[in-house]
């Protein structure tokens, strides 16, 4: 069981990911955008994040360039994004995310597995999975 | 013999005519000794670079037209299209960078030949022209594709993890007529997000945008996962699928997400085109410095008239279009840009109504110099 937040300003996308993280027993927080997330954050440790990048207000690469994971390096930040091998998941592996999943490819036990595999892992891996 | 025709005359006649040809040539033209010492350049090349000719003439050429990568880093010198041509004696065909005078710099096409003199290079010629215009179309042609593609995959992400969510039993049980709509609609999401996969992957090839890693990769492992991902739709087809694997495993430094999208494709193809109880076999040797990766199915087969286009956008064989299977005709396309992108190659042999055979070769060391010809 663990902490998580999710960070996707799709609503449908932002539930179903709830449902699905919320039967494997993890404690899920949401939020809709960048900034949302970062008033969370500020009370708040996750053990890991569930980012969309491209969202409104405030997206995933700004959310990663704000808080600064230098100082949680105990969070894993999960990508999960349609911008499949672009530019900006290359910055966010800079930013020090931990992995990064394309979502129209990803199914819900996928999801699960692939969330639990990120809870795990200590070293930023970059690679796509 | 008139004063005008003698041979002096006409000598200097062709060599005014050649001087005013030379001048007149739309594009950007320079000439090189062979020691690279820039021998001629016209108007056009003079006003793309942006020096006079007094500065130009005597220059040496890889110090004045230094080519620039898509990363804005200067090529090294080993790898200049100019001395590529020297080194090989070939024309090299390709888009670079030049820096204007004013420090900006331009992306060019340029095509460089050696000048042969008795198969001996006594200089260089180099047609090379601004592409400003078509970069910036380009761009946005490719930034509109990720964006619209983008755009699509939203949706489709909510309609494929709902249904994988109604399959999963989260919205309670499901009759088995239910069940078997939702996959159709799980397999339909898949095979359209396939399809925006193909149509980005041939933008950022087709823009010069595709980004390559380059690691060490089991390709032994890679073919047995590519299988894997296959092996529902060829039970399907009741196709066995099987690889003869090699003596030892065969590591290169190339791209694994790269290699599996072409090995992805030729695998779906040999499904797509054998009939039931056909088979796809796939197989892995190491000779003379490449893998070779081969995917042989017994299948319908490529007709004669169709074999010279087989790597060409939107091509559909004639055979194939008679039994409306269905395909974009992209995906070989798609396979021959991103094996050129990795430095390997791709062939096949194929008989109507017995099979095909695609290969594909991909270096066991990464190029040190790619050498990126012109065949005419």
């Amino acid at each position: 069981m663990a902490k998580i937040l999710i960070v996707e300003d799709d609503k449908d996308l932002n539930n179903a990911y709830k449902i699905i993280l919320q039967s494997e027993k993890h404690k899920v927080k949401t939020a809709f955008n960048g900034e949302e997330a970062l008033v969370l954050l500020k009370n708040y440790t996750p053990d890991l994040i569930l980012l969309d990048l491209l969202m409104p207000i405030l997206g995933g690469l700004e959310l990663l360039e704000r808080y600064d994971l230098k100082k949680h390096s105990k969070v894993r930040v999960l990508i999960f994004t349609n911008m499949e091998n672009s530019p900006e998941v290359t910055k966010a592996y800079n930013l020090g995310a931990t992995r990064c999943i394309i979502k129209s490819w990803t199914a819900p036990q996928n999801l699960s597995k692939v969330v639990n595999d990120t809870l795990k892992s200590t070293n930023t891996q970059l690679k796509l999975a | 013999m008139p004063a005008n025709s003698s041979p002096k005359h006409e000598y200097e006649g062709q060599r005014a005519l050649a001087e005013v040809l030379f001048n007149s040539i739309g594009d950007g033209a320079a000439t090189t000794d062979e020691f690279g010492k820039i021998t001629r350049i016209n108007p056009t090349g003079l006003s793309i670079i942006g020096y006079s000719e007094e500065e130009v003439l005597g220059a040496w050429f890889p110090k004045l037209f230094i080519a620039y990568d898509e990363n804005s880093q200067p090529v090294p010198l080993i790898d200049r299209p100019v001395t590529r041509a020297f080194v090989s004696g070939e024309i090299i065909s390709e888009r670079t960078h030049y820096r204007h005078k004013s420090g900006r710099l331009i992306p060019i096409s340029m095509t460089i030949s050696p000048i042969m003199v008795k198969n001996q290079p006594v200089g260089c010629i180099e047609i090379f022209r601004d592409i400003t215009r078509e970069y910036e179309i380009d761009k946005m042609k490719s930034d509109f594709i990720s964006l619209a593609s983008h755009q699509l995959r939203t949706p489709l992400s909510a309609i494929k993890t709902y249904s994988h969510m109604l399959i999963d039993g989260f919205m309670g049980g499901l009759t088995k007529p239910q069940l078997r709509a939702l996959q159709t609609i799980v397999s339909a999401s898949n095979r359209m997000n396939e399809t925006i996969s193909t149509l980005l992957n041939i933008t950022r090839i087709e823009s010069g945008s595709i980004i390559v890693s380059r690691k060490p990769i089991s390709i032994n492992q890679i073919i047995e996962e590519v299988i894997n991902e296959h092996r529902l739709a060829a039970k399907d087809k009741k196709i066995s699928v099987s690889f003869n694997q090699s003596d030892k495993p065969v590591v290169i430094i190339s791209d694994a997400v790269v290699i599996k999208e072409v090995l992805s494709n030729l695998i779906s193809n040999g499904i797509k085109y054998t009939p039931a109880n056909g088979k796809v076999v796939l197989a892995l040797k190491s000779k003379g410095g490449q893998a070779v990766i081969s995917v042989a199915d017994s299948g319908v087969g490529i007709p004669e008239s169709s074999k010279d286009s087989v790597f060409t956008k939107f091509f559909r064989a004639e055979n194939v279009i008679r039994q409306e299977t269905s395909g974009t005709g992209l995906g070989l396309y798609l396979v021959k840009g991103l094996i050129n992108e990795l430095g390997g190659d791709v062939w096949f042999d194929s008989s109507e109504n017995k099979g095909s055979t695609f290969y594909i070769s991909l270096p066991l060391l990464p190029n040190t110099i790619s050498v990126k010809s012109v065949k005419k």
